[in-house]
């Protein structure tokens, strides 16, 4: 773990030393990312989802890019490498190739999800605190 | 001097980092967020910016198809998480590269080097202006195997679109280049060049007979696209 700028410190998951360079110890605007990680992710998993029930997979790759973007904007460097990979298996491999892949993406996705929330909730309660 | 912008940019989180890097350095001012290409040349067909800060992959069209279709030329600074478009980003004369997420100081690194840009060249952004045209000439540079290729416009037999690639077929070889069908339409201005589906172009001169929808043509065989049809009935003086 590592001590952000103003005290707060990110759950050891998260790539906390490039947080802190990208929020420069603002705790309130990495609040409200966090938020509007929670809030857009759900979003832009469901292309996800449909691409993939559709086996689409020209907008699989590029929805799981979205993704990839986003997770990057709360620390999840290690995710965006899965990512990357899954997007670029997309290209060359079919649907049913990818099913474990996709199996290994969801369950990551939804750790980080679960993280996130938790990490909100802790930036919330910081904030609130030191307001 | 304060550059004017517009940021196109599909993920909200993105381009909400971008406007408040913007407001912060105090170099550079927002006009505008689009979340797509089309809505962005809407603007910018009103509107005139110094920069862009452009996305490159958004559903509809990418931030290239963008700069296919602009009528001046801003400053670019591309925005995305891959890096693979590095040699699009030279092609296009792009000032700086942001690779997603990227931090305020790396922000300010591309704003700072682009002030100098722009502080060497004051004639920029350049006012709209025709196209610049190349020469009339019966040959073309096409960069292909590392090298840029002389060919003379008459041993083109057709070009095929590639999605981003074009390929040049000649009687004797076929070069691939890194490009667009349409960039090439444009630089094959002239009586013997017809476009005859989204995909082909062809060396009309070239053409030995046309049957149904098909042209052939020292034995390859394109097809004309529904579009197309009354264009090269007009062209080829079909009676």
């Amino acid at each position: 773990m590592q001590n952000f700028r103003t005290g707060f410190v990110f759950d050891e998951s998260l790539n906390a030393s490039f947080l802190a360079e990208l929020f420069d110890g603002d705790t309130l605007y990495a609040e409200t990312v966090f938020e509007d990680f929670l809030r857009d992710l759900p979003v832009y998993w469901d292309r996800v989802e449909a691409a993939y029930d559709g086996k689409n997979l020209p907008v699989l790759g590029t929805s799981v890019h979205t993704c990839k973007t986003l997770f990057g904007y709360v620390g999840f460097t290690d995710l965006q490498e899965l990512c990357q990979q899954f997007e670029n298996k997309c290209s060359v491999n079919t649907v049913e190739e990818l099913r474990l892949d996709y199996i290994r993406l969801i369950q990551r996705k939804e750790r980080a999800q679960h993280i996130i929330e938790k990490e909100y909730g802790r930036l919330r309660e910081f904030n609130e605190a030191n307001g | 001097m304060k550059l004017s912008c517009i940021i196109v940019e599909d993920i909200q989180i993105a381009a909400d980092f971008l406007r408040k890097f913007c407001e912060k350095s105090e170099l550079v001012e927002v006009k505008g967020h689009f979340l797509n290409v089309m809505d962005a040349l809407d603007f910018l067909d009103r509107e005139k910016v110094d920069l862009l800060f452009l996305d490159v992959e958004m559903p509809g069209a990418t931030g290239f198809d963008l700069l296919d279709r602009l009528t001046y030329s801003p400053r670019i600074i591309l925005t995305t998480s891959k890096t693979e478009y590095a040699f699009n980003a030279f092609q296009y004369h792009v000032d700086d590269y942001l690779k997603k997420p990227f931090t305020y100081k790396r922000f300010q690194e591309a704003i700072e080097k682009l002030q100098q840009k722009v502080a060497a060249t004051p004639a920029a952004p350049t006012p709209p202006q025709p196209a610049v045209t190349a020469p009339d000439t019966d040959f073309l540079f096409i960069k292909a195997e590392d090298k840029l290729i002389k060919l003379k416009k008459d041993d083109i037999l057709f070009l095929e679109s590639m999605r981003d690639y074009v390929k040049f077929v000649t009687q004797g070889k076929n070069y691939i280049t890194y490009s667009t069908l349409k960039n090439m339409e444009e630089k094959l201005v002239g009586p013997n060049f017809l476009k005859v589906h989204r995909s082909y172009i062809v060396n009309i001169t070239k053409i030995d007979d046309i049957r149904g929808n098909t042209i052939y043509l020292l034995g390859n065989q394109i097809p004309i696209g529904k579009g197309h049809k009354e264009e090269v009935a007009a062209r080829l003086n079909i009676l």
